[in-house]
């Protein structure tokens, strides 16, 4: 009898603890991509958030409490507007930077401006941390602030770069030489030069 | 400040050399450009799959082994294999129809050496545009305000070639853009022999011109998932700008 009572107060006790943490299964990455890259294909991101999914629980419910207040509306609104996969809507704002999220709280949720760094998560080898810049809305950098170094490097520095999706659009500039694929004739090159010298660039 | 550019066909197409120099001029320049087309024409002679004489040629009937090649083609052997591994096999140059065929990664390999004997010889800024893989030293000199600029070059939107889609600022490295639009669809998944359709065009800025080109192929190949490929160390400063095929968009990394 004393132990059906151990083995249901158990039960109830784990259920309980199941439910209190909210699953840790996105990473930074993934709120970055939510952010800013309404094209640029989710591979990168999810080979960022595979590595990164493995983040202490303890860190990732610990920016789920700081965090569900302030930066759920944010990240939806944005979400909604660039057409991303709605893979992230609770979980991976949950895990953009608190303080940035705290920030960004007051403003109007319309235009995302300014530097956020995501938190420091371990990936089982050492500790990744990603620092996005976002004007308007959109991503204008990231970069890794901390990767893990040694012998896992290759394979840990691969989830870091982060593809910035942009609008192909014509560019004036002055240049001093242009970059196409191959040219296979004399006449073809000299009628590019000539072209790009007419349209001013 | 002297200036000399000077255009020649070489490989099938033009290479295009633009440099300036404070100390190098005249005749020792003029010989400084001559030393670099007899380079191009050498490269031609070694690498060329469409002379019979060339040692690629025979390497790929299998009449030379790959140790009795000159020192520059097994070189350039050494290379196809790092970028095959690089790319995890994207760039491929042993699994092109009829042997191996490393001129995915000649022609950036090339113009870096080409701008290296005009450094050598004293020029101080240099562009090599060897058919648009660019080799880049020094900035170029500005004679209008008297100054020193990194070379802005652009990329060519593949849809509209008369176009600058993207400028890069480089004062020395490499720039290579790989695509379907000029020779039409000469690239191919050696994975599966198809045509590469990852990319409409793919730049690749860096260090290194013969893995700029390498890559630039590569990622016409591997589309957006290439973007793994830039976190391994070996092509940490290296920059990837690509066109994708159907959306006016592009991506970079």
């Amino acid at each position: 009898m004393k132990r059906a009572l151990l083995i249901a107060g158990g039960t109830v006790g784990g259920l309980g603890a199941v439910l209190a943490i909210t699953p840790p299964q996105l990473g930074p990455t993934s709120a970055i991509n939510i952010a800013g890259a309404p094209i640029a294909g989710a591979d990168t991101t999810a080979s960022a958030s595979a590595s990164s999914s493995s983040a202490t629980s303890a860190a990732t419910t610990k920016a789920t409490a700081a965090a569900t207040k302030s930066s759920k509306p944010v990240a939806t609104k944005s979400a909604s507007a660039t057409k991303t996969p709605a893979s992230g809507n609770s979980a991976a704002s949950n895990s953009a930077n608190p303080t940035a999220a705290a920030t960004s709280a007051q403003a109007a949720p319309a235009a995302i401006n300014g530097t956020f760094t995501g938190p420091s998560v371990n990936v089982n080898y050492g500790n990744v941390q990603v620092k996005i810049t976002v004007v308007n809305g959109r991503i204008t950098d990231a970069v890794a602030v901390k990767a893990p170094t040694g012998k896992n490097d290759r394979y840990t520095n691969m989830a870091v770069p982060i593809l910035k999706a942009q609008t192909l659009k014509a560019q004036s500039a002055n240049i001093q030489g242009a970059s196409g694929a191959s040219y296979t004739s004399y006449g073809w090159f000299t009628s590019l030069q000539g072209a790009i010298a007419l349209a001013g660039l | 400040m002297n200036q000399l550019r000077r255009q020649f066909p070489v490989w099938g197409t033009i290479v295009d050399v633009d440099c300036f120099s404070q100390s190098v001029g005249g005749a020792q320049l003029d010989r400084a450009m001559e030393s670099v087309i007899e380079f191009c024409e050498n490269v031609d002679r070694d690498f060329s799959t469409y002379k019979d004489e060339s040692w690629v040629t025979r390497l790929r009937q299998g009449k030379v082994a790959i140790v009795d090649c000159p020192d520059d083609v097994r070189v350039v052997w050494e290379l196809c294999a790092t970028a095959k591994d690089l790319s995890d096999g994207a760039f491929d140059p042993w699994a092109v129809d009829g042997g191996f065929d490393p001129s995915g990664l000649v022609k950036g390999w090339a113009a870096d050496k080409c701008a290296d004997l005009l450094v050598a010889a004293g020029v101080g800024h240099v562009q090599v545009n060897a058919a648009g893989d660019l080799a880049l030293r020094g900035g170029w000199f500005d004679s209008v305000t008297g100054v020193v600029k990194p070379w802005s070059i652009g990329v060519v939107n593949p849809d509209e070639r008369t176009e600058i889609v993207k400028v890069f600022d480089i004062t020395d490295g490499a720039i290579a853009t790989s695509g379907t639009y000029e020779r039409g669809a000469h690239i191919h998944d050696p994975l599966n022999g198809l045509i590469a359709i990852g990319a409409k065009s793919a730049t690749v800025v860096g260090p290194e011109g013969w893995l700029c080109d390498a890559m630039a192929t590569a990622v016409m190949v591997g589309g957006q998932d290439s973007a793994q490929w830039f976190g391994q160390p070996e092509l940490q400063g290296y920059q990837v700008f690509a066109v994708n095929r159907h959306e006016q968009t592009a991506w970079s990394i």
